[in-house]
């Protein structure tokens, strides 16, 4: 079988695509398990303040995804993008 | 997946220029402006003592906001900026909301929208920051540790915008895109309506809290 310039090009960008993927959301999925951890044991200590730690804890893992979401743009622009 | 490639354009050739107009998030963003200004109208239509839903609604929307406003900002600032952070907040939950709504895309898939509401609060937090600092304190802030800072801080700041358009443009393309590709694989059964839940309510309506929160503290960090 023959294998053409651009058939390898498409390839190694989908092989790209999967990488930047998976070792991108490494990261964020840390990072997030971490912040909901600290605000499980915030609320834990003060339950009262239960909805203000919420909303901080969503803001918080929402900034912290952003790298996540890049490797996800990157990935999807190695899709679609790179022919 | 043919879907998620084809987009519906207008062309307009001007004096040489070969504009592409994206129609879908043109024709979108002018229905969520008229449901928007529609639910204005209806909120303040026949405001009392007893409100009728909308009013209700917009109450909650506006004593909410009007709080956090209040704690970035000091007081009279926030008089000047609370209705462009309400605004913005509604605008885009509805626009990520509408997804939900069969035959209507969310413009916010869309970069371009992202994009222009990002530089649209860089120039209100910098005009903000000049407005209250005086120009000179304003430069000064960037030659701030050492002089040779400077390129770094520039940056610095022209990275917030593509780091809180690309935030929302890639959260919500990369739900819709899950969406239809978990749809064409259970042949649309059972599952797509809860994935709408997820990717279209919660992460639609955390999304546009933390674009507008995100907002308001790149204009009360201009200000301080």
């Amino acid at each position: 079988m023959e294998i053409s310039g651009a058939d390898f090009i498409r390839g190694l960008a989908l092989l790209g695509a999967g990488l930047a993927m998976g070792l991108g959301a490494i990261g964020p999925g840390v990072g997030e398990g971490f912040a909901a951890g600290k605000a499980c044991e915030a609320i834990g200590r003060r339950p009262e303040e239960a909805g203000l730690l919420t909303r901080t804890m969503l803001v918080g893992q929402a900034v912290s995804e952003s790298t996540g979401i890049y490797s996800l743009v990157v990935a999807l622009l190695l899709m679609f993008v790179v022919k | 997946m043919e879907d998620l490639t084809k987009v519906w354009t207008w062309t307009l050739d001007v004096a040489g220029f070969h504009l592409v107009f994206n129609a879908t998030t043109i024709v979108m963003t002018l229905i969520i402006m008229g449901l928007l200004i529609a639910f204005g109208w209806l909120a303040t239509r026949r405001t009392g003592l007893i409100p009728n839903p909308f009013q209700i609604v917009a109450e909650l929307f506006v004593d909410s906001f009007w709080n956090l406003t209040k704690d970035a900002l000091d007081e009279d600032m926030a008089k000047t900026y609370f209705p462009m952070i309400c605004s913005l907040f509604m605008f885009l939950l509805l626009c990520n909301w509408i997804g939900i709504v069969p035959h209507m895309e969310e413009p916010t898939k869309d970069l371009n929208t992202p994009l222009g509401l990002g530089i649209m609060g860089f120039f209100i937090a910098h005009y903000a920051g000049i407005k209250t600092k005086g120009f000179g304190a304003y430069i000064k802030e960037y030659f701030e540790p050492i002089f040779f800072m400077m390129p770094l801080n520039v940056i610095g700041e022209l990275a917030k915008v593509i780091s809180i358009s690309f935030r929302l443009y890639g959260n919500i393309m990369g739900g819709s895109i899950i969406i239809l590709v978990v749809s064409h694989l259970v042949y649309g059964l059972i599952i797509p309506p809860f994935l709408y839940g997820f990717f279209g309510v919660f992460v639609g309506t955390v999304q546009a809290f933390v674009f507008t929160m995100l907002t308001l503290v790149y204009i009360s960090v201009q200000v301080k």
